[in-house]
This record gives C-alpha cells, structure tokens and sequence, in this order.
C-alpha cells in the first residue's frame, strides 16, 4: 500500500478555532500517554480516569476543595497572563501569595473587632497592595534599569517565604499561634462568606478574566500592553513608555496574585489561619502551575477559566487514584508534564500544518 | 567559534560532500546564453483572495542580469520565494537546465545551486561576518577548518571585489557590508543562480556604485546568473541585460535593456506616465517651527555621531538633508523624535525647549516621524493594518475616551487614510507582516503623515517605493509644505533632496558641511559636499 505523501505548510493565519483544535488535541495526547504509563503500572487507564474526575466533580468528595484550588490557580494564571501580554515574565506568583498573606492577616489581627462588611474588604486592599507592591518592585527595576524580571521575582519568592516563616515561627514570630509553627486563627468575622461551601472568591477570580479581557480588548492601556509585547522598538516609537507599562502589569499583576491570598486562606474552612511552612509553601508551589495554564490558553484570559477547572480536577483527582490504585508516588503530577510537553509540540503546528501532496 | 554555532554546523552537516557534489556535477559545462531557469505559468494565491503570481512564465540566461520591475505588491518577492523554494506554487513548473525540479524547501534549492538576498535582511548580529557566512554550510564537514575557510572567503571576496571586515560581528557593519555577506555567503554555498531582492534600497550610492560592479564581475563569469529585482531605474539600465516587468501578478512585458527608456519601463510599470519631476509650489514660509543648536548625539555603537548641528526649520519649509547614510542623520533623526538622548545641545520647538521631552510628548505637539527601519521600529508585523495605524491615534483625545479606545472612530480612520495611501491589503485586518515590502512602506506614511500637525521628519521615506509612489509621496510631502508644515527630510538621493526642498544641508562625519538655499545649490557641488570630498 502505498502511503499519501505528506509535506509540511507554514501557516500564515492561524484562526481562533484552530488554536482551540490545538489545546485539545494536546489534551487528548496527554490522555493517550499517560494511559501508557498507568498500564506499566498496572491499573486500567479507563478506571483510572474515570475515578480522577467522578473524584474531583463528586459535589460529597472532592468537588468543593478542586473548585477552590482551581480558583487559586485562576488567579495565579492571570498574574502570569497580564503581565506577559507586554512581553515580562512574571513568576512571583507564589511570593506575591505570601506577601498577599502578610497584608491580609495584618489587617485582620489589628482590626479583628470590625464587622465583616468592613473588615473583608479591607483586607482584600490590603492583600491586592501588598501583591503589587512586590510586582511594582520587579516592574520598576526591569523598566528603569533593565534587570530581568524573571530573577527578581525567584528572588523575592525566597524573601517573602521566609518573612511569613518568621512571623509564625515561635518563639519570636508575633504573629504565633498555640499549636507547633502556626500561626493564631482568623478572627470569625474575617472568614470568607460562603455560598454552598464555597467562599465568594470563587466569583471574584472569574470576574477579574473577564475584566482582563475587556482590557486588552478594549482599553487604551491594553492596547499598549499589547504593542509593548509584540515589539518593545515599535511601541518605544509610538510614544508608548515601556517603564510605566512594565510597572503597571506587574503591580496589577502582583495585585492579582495577592488576593489570592485571602481566597486560600480565608476561604477554605480547613486552614483561616497560616499553616506550617511546609504547608504554605506546598500551596505556594501550586501557583506555578499558573504558568503552564497561562502559556496553554495562549493568554486569553477567558479560556483560562476552563483550563484552570481541568488543571485543578486533574491535581485534586490525581491525589486520590495515587492512594487507591497504588501508583508510583508523583505520579498524578507526570500527567501534568506530559500535558505541557505535548502542548508545546503542538505549538508547532501554529506555524506549520500538515498536508496531503497533490499528485503533480 | 562557538559551541552552539558548532552545533548547527554539523547539524546540518550531514551528507555534506554528496550534496555539493551533486551541486557541482549539476552545473557542469554551463555555456554562456544557454537557458538555465524557465519558470512556466507559475500561480500563486494568498488567503484573502490575492493572486501575487498569475501565470507567470520567465526564463533566465547563464551570464545575465536580468532585471525584474513592478509595483509595490505587484508580485515580485512571491516569484522569488517560490524560485528558492520558500514558497510552494499553487500551479506551474520550474526548470533548472531543462530538468524539473520541486522544492519542498530552501535547502533543495540551495543544494542545487540556488541562493537568495532577501528584501529584509537576515544575518545573525551577535555572530561575525564570518560565522555567519559558513554557518550551515555543505562544505563545512564536521570538523570545522576556520583558517581554511577564512581563507576560502577571503578569495571569493577578492575575485568579486566585495570588501567585508570577516571578523566584525555583524551588528557593527553597515547596511552596504551586511548586503555583501549575504551574498557571499550564498556563494560560498555554491550558488550558481542568485536572486536578489531589492539588493540596493539600503545602500549608500557608493556602496551601490561597488555593489553594481561585483555584479557585473559574477555576470562575467559564467557562474552567476541573476534576477535582480529593484525599485531604481538608472540601475536597472546601468547593469542588467534583460528586463521582465509584472504587473498585479502578470508579466507585462519582456525586453531587452538596450531597447528601453526610463519612461518606457515606467510606463509599463505604473500603467501611466510617471514624471520623474515634481512640482515645487511656491509657499510663503512662516514663522520658524524648529530650531536646534550645537546638537549632539552618541550612537548605538558608542561613538559619537552627530557632532553638533544648528539649524532651523519654519513653516512651510522643506529642509533637505543630503548625506550618504551613517553620518549621523539616524541619530539627529531619532534624537528630534525623542527615541534617543542628545548628549550635548538644544532642540526647541515653537519657541519651547524640548531636549528632554518624550516621544509622546512630542508626538501630542504635532510631530510626526516616519523612521527609516519600517519593519523593527516603523511597524508591528503581528499587528493588523488598523493597529498599526491605531498607534498614531491611541492617545488622541479624538480616539480615545475615559481609557477606551474607540474603535469605531479608529477603523473609519484607518479605512481612509489605507485608500488614501494606496496600501494594497485585502483589509484593513490584515496583518502587516503580510505586506509587500513598498506597501508596508505606504502603511507607516499612511500612519504618520495625516496625524502630523506641524512638523515631520521624514527619514528615508522613499526607500523600496515603486516610481509611482516615489513620486506620490514627494508630493505628499509638498502637500504638508503647502499646509504649514515644517519638513526635515532625510535622504540619500539626491535628486530628491534637490527637487523638494527649500534648503540643503549636506551632511558629513555628523556634521552640516553648509546649508545652502536651493536655488543656489548645484548637484556636483552638494554631492562632493556629501561624500567629504569638498569643504564649504
Ligand atoms: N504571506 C502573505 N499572505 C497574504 N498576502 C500576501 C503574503 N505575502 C504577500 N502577499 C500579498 O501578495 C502581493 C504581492 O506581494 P510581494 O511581496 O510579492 O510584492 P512585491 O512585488 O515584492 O512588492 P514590493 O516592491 O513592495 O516589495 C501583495 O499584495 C501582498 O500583500
Ligand atoms: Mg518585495
């Protein structure tokens, strides 16, 4: 038989549809992939899948926590995506989260006498601006002196861990609490407000995509961020200041990220309080995978919403068929990986496509 | 060398000696006039229903320069790029001495012999001369002799009289040089058929001057063969044997040179008659717009390049600067816009010293900039044609509200100025990277020139224009004379500078050499003023 000559085509124009057959399609090579790896270890890919999702979606088991760590990654993801539209590379993220914490929790223990309609907004501000106080910092020094922003912000990732490490370590932290390396609990009138178990944060990281995408869609600024991004020369020309823009994403998007703060740890009924280091900065790791959801939905912020959902299913089932199905520990994170690399291969077909060679 | 470029080398190093054998027994025995390219009814169309290429027949000759002339956007670039197997043909056959060949990509094409200049530059500015010139090449073998391939590229630059500093990185030469190691390294690959793309637009008339005659000297022996695609008619009748003119993607005419005219290959260029003169309106000059003192400027490669100029502008004058490119009028040119930082001196504008004003703050004022680098700084190639004029506009009051820009308002604007300006686009949602070189050309001036209120510094702005534009946009600018504005214009043609402005400044070595009324300056004298060869 003879096989149909194949050869490769650059795609000039690639439609919003296609981008969408793209993620998918690497979606589905993820699934096909990892079904190898789930075979070597000896449990059947379909049980396996189908226990990952009824366990995330099942509203009595794990839907309530996957929604809330999905929200925790929608925020992480717009953090990433805004300031990345200009061309920066945030990956503070997880220090911004840390930092968001420290306005939060400051506000909360001064003020804890405050009724709650005063109270939660006030350190919702104090989270956002403590967030953007960090980005600020990385968006100043990448605009006015070009240092790259990308070290900044691992840098500071560090020094906000070990500022919250020292505020709840005993015996000195001030912010200690009773039990061993927490810190004190939330005043009541802090916790977040819940709708069916879940805290009204849940709206609030939606509500900020759809504000991004009338920004960049929209706005005079979200014009400029795009122009910045697509060619710093070209924006420079048009009068467009790329240090006042760089400052600008990255203390929104550091703001973004801060609030996530009171979302984690006053929106789940397990924490309202600071857990132990190791906890907090397993959290904080989470955000990264901000970046993969960001980079995937191509910067959209509105198709960051579902990735979000699906990334965050996909880590909350994956704990759970670890445990049931005796698998190699770390393995639910190995799908994520393959996810990302088929991704990136795919990407490949943004530029090129495959097609069938007419018979000359 | 490095680790890297290493790497690439033996890549791509593969089956290297088979391949140039192949190349080399391929062209064996070529005789002088014998038909080595024939290229038959090749179609090629775009998504947005543009036919670039409507069966299009051509045939090259071993030993020619064949020259070939069109519109902007009238299909030249498209034809080249199917030659050189950049892009597929959507009909039509190509022969390469009478055998049939299909290009899946460059590499087929460069293996047969085939090598290409394109319309935009692509060197790699962090590497050397050198590297650049035996990166990936099939002689390379997998260790690499640098010595011996120094030495190699050093004949070839001598045989053909490119002159080219092999160990400068490549961001240190000039446009001219750059030009020069594009072509030898498709030489050094063994390139018997080269094509090149408007090889001249950036050159310097010297260095045009040493470019024609290395063509000519390939010409000469019997390995070069070359369809030669420029705007500049002089050239065309200076060097090439036969001509091949297109038109909207057809062939409009083939002839041989010594037949032709400048008028004729106009003529059947534009579809009309193109005076090669335009008319200078007479216009009062106003009151004086721009005055700058003892200005100076550092350039990008640290020394100091505009050292000290004074003049002023008023309104409805036309300041012509004449000067061969790189002696500073890119610095004062970026330094009036506000994208570079004068190290010494005053810039003021109606009266207000602007030295350090920004480029939005001076963009607010009324001053306009068509940079000369159309695709790096004079446009955003992923953008579409109405973003690109939208970054004239976003900051206008007019176009914008509370933070949001009206888009409404910004597409009816867009959709003027993009038939005023002739740019030739399926929509104004096309992006710009799609744009033929001139027609991109078109967009920056349709961006620029009806946003700008009262002065325009217009840096090149002929450069890759057809005729017909050429002159359209020299009138253009008369327009804006006739309007008030103040002009400083930027060129290396000279005839240009002459015919439109009000007054002359040659520039030399970042200095004015004189500034001379127009109806006392004398073409030999300004061009010897130019090139240094006379003092005031
Ligand atoms: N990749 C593309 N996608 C869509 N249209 C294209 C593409 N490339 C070229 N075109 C269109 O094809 C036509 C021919 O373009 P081409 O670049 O061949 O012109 P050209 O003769 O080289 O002009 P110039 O003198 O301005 O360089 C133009 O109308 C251009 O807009
Ligand atoms: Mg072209």
């Amino acid at each position: 038989m003879k096989l149909p000559k194949l050869k490769l085509e650059r795609v000039l124009v690639v439609t919003g549809r296609d981008a969408v057959k793209i993620s998918v399609l690497s979606i589905i090579i993820a699934f096909v992939v990892f079904s190898a790896f789930i075979l070597f270890e000896g449990a059947n890919p379909i049980d396996v899948y189908k226990c990952v999702f009824s366990y995330a979606f099942d509203p009595k088991t794990g839907l309530p926590t996957m929604i809330h760590r999905s929200t925790l990654l929608l925020f992480a993801t717009l953090a990433f995506i805004l300031p990345l539209k200009a061309g920066l590379w945030n990956v503070g993220m997880e220090g911004q989260l840390y930092l968001g914490t420290v306005g939060a929790f400051a506000v909360a223990y001064a003020y804890g006498d405050l009724p709650s309609t005063i109270l939660i907004p006030l350190m919702l501000i104090s989270a956002g601006i403590f967030g953007a106080v960090y980005g600020a910092f990385a968006g100043f020094l990448r605009g006015k002196f070009g240092v790259n922003e990308i070290v900044i912000t691992l840098m500071l990732n560090n020094i906000a861990f070990w500022l919250l490490h020292a505020l709840i370590m005993p015996p000195t932290g001030p912010w200690r609490g009773i039990a061993e390396s927490q810190s004190r609990p939330l005043p009541v009138s802090a916790w977040a407000p819940t709708i069916w178990r879940l805290p009204f944060t849940v709206v609030l990281a939606p509500a900020i995509s759809i504000l991004l995408f009338f920004l960049f869609e929209k706005t005079r600024i979200g014009f400029q961020i795009k122009a910045l991004g697509s060619s710093q020369p070209a924006a420079e020309h048009a009068g467009i200041n790329p240090a006042k823009i760089a400052i600008f994403v990255m203390a929104v998007g550091g703001a973004i990220a801060g609030l996530s703060a009171y979302h984690m740890w006053a929106g789940d009924p397990s924490f309202r309080l600071i857990p132990r280091p190791d906890a907090y900065k397993g959290i904080g790791e989470l955000t990264y995978w901000g970046i993969m959801v960001g980079l995937i939905c191509l910067l959209n912020p509105l198709a960051a919403i579902p990735l979000s959902i699906f990334v965050g299913s996909l880590r909350e089932g994956g704990t759970v068929i670890v445990r049931r199905y005796g698998l190699t520990y770390g393995l639910d994170r190995v799908f994520l990986g393959i996810l990302f690399l088929s991704f990136i291969a795919l990407q490949f077909f943004y530029r090129y496509k495959i097609v069938r060679k007419k018979k000359a | 060398m490095s680790v890297l470029s290493q790497k690439i080398i033996d890549l791509f190093g593969g089956r290297k000696e088979e391949r140039s054998q192949l190349s080399e027994k391929f062209w064996a025995n070529l005789k002088h006039g014998e038909v080595v390219l024939e290229a038959r009814g090749i179609t090629k169309k775009f998504p947005g229903g543009v036919v670039a290429n409507d069966h299009i027949d051509l045939e090259i000759r071993a030993g020619e320069i064949h020259a070939i002339l069109g519109e902007n956007g009238a299909g030249k670039t498209t034809l080249m790029n199917i030659l050189y197997g950049l892009l597929k043909p959507d009909e039509g056959e190509i022969y390469i001495r009478g055998k049939k060949v299909e290009f899946k990509s460059p590499l087929d094409a460069i293996n047969l012999g085939i090598g290409m200049v394109h319309q935009h530059r692509k060197l790699i500015p962090a590497h050397t001369a050198l590297e650049n010139i035996i990166l990936g090449h099939p002689k390379a073998g997998k260790i690499v002799d640098i010595e011996a391939a120094k030495k190699e590229v050093q004949e070839l630059c001598d045989k053909y009289g490119f002159k080219i500093d092999l160990d400068a990185k490549v961001w240190q030469l000039s446009a001219g040089e750059q030009q020069s190691v594009e072509i030898v390294k498709a030489l050094y690959r063994g390139a018997k058929l080269l094509i090149l793309d408007e090889p001249t637009s950036v050159l310097t008339p010297i260095e045009t001057e040493r470019f024609l005659k290395s063509l000519r000297s390939m010409a000469g022996t019997e390995i070069a063969v070359i369809p030669f695609i420029t705007h500049k008619l002089p050239e065309v009748l200076s060097v090439s044997d036969r001509v091949t003119i297109l038109r909207k993607g057809k062939v409009v005419k083939r002839l041989e040179t010594r037949k032709a005219t400048m008028e004729a290959l106009a003529k059947y260029m534009v579809g009309r008659e193109v005076l090669f003169r335009v008319k200078k309106p007479k216009v009062k000059k106003g009151k004086e717009i721009l005055r700058v003192e003892n200005l100076s400027a550092i350039s990008d490669r640290g020394f100091l390049a505009l050292k000290g100029v004074t003049f002023s502008i008023r309104e409805g004058e036309i300041f012509g600067i004449a000067g061969v490119s790189g002696n500073g009028q890119q610095e004062l040119a970026e330094v009036l816009a506000g994208v570079r930082k004068a190290s010494g001196g005053k810039v003021m504008f109606e009266g207000k010293d602007i030295t350090h004003a920004s480029p939005l703050e001076r963009l607010k004022m009324g001053i306009g900039y068509i940079p000369s680098e159309r695709v790096r700084v004079g446009s955003i190639p992923q953008f579409s044609l109405m973003e690109n004029i939208a970054l004239s506009l976003y900051f206008d009051r007019e176009f914008s509200k509370w933070g949001l820009l009206d888009y409404k308002r910004i597409r009816e604007h867009a959709e003027k100025v993009i038939s005023e300006f002739e740019v030739m686009a399926p929509g104004i949602y096309t992006r710009a990277a799609h744009l033929s070189g001139g027609n991109l050309q078109r967009l920056i001036l349709a961006r620029t020139i009806p946003r700008t209120k009262k002065l325009l510094i217009a840096n090149l702005p002929t450069q890759g224009l057809d005729v017909g534009a050429t002159e359209f946009v020299r009138n253009k600018l008369l327009d804006c004379k006739k309007e008030g504005m103040g002009i400083l214009l930027i060129s290396e043609d000279l005839d240009e500078v002459l015919q439109v402005s009000d007054t002359i400044a040659p520039i030399y070595e970042g200095k004015f050499v004189d500034i001379i009324p127009a109806e006392k300056a004398r073409k030999e004298i300004v061009g010897a003023m130019m090139t240094g060869a006379r003092a005031k």
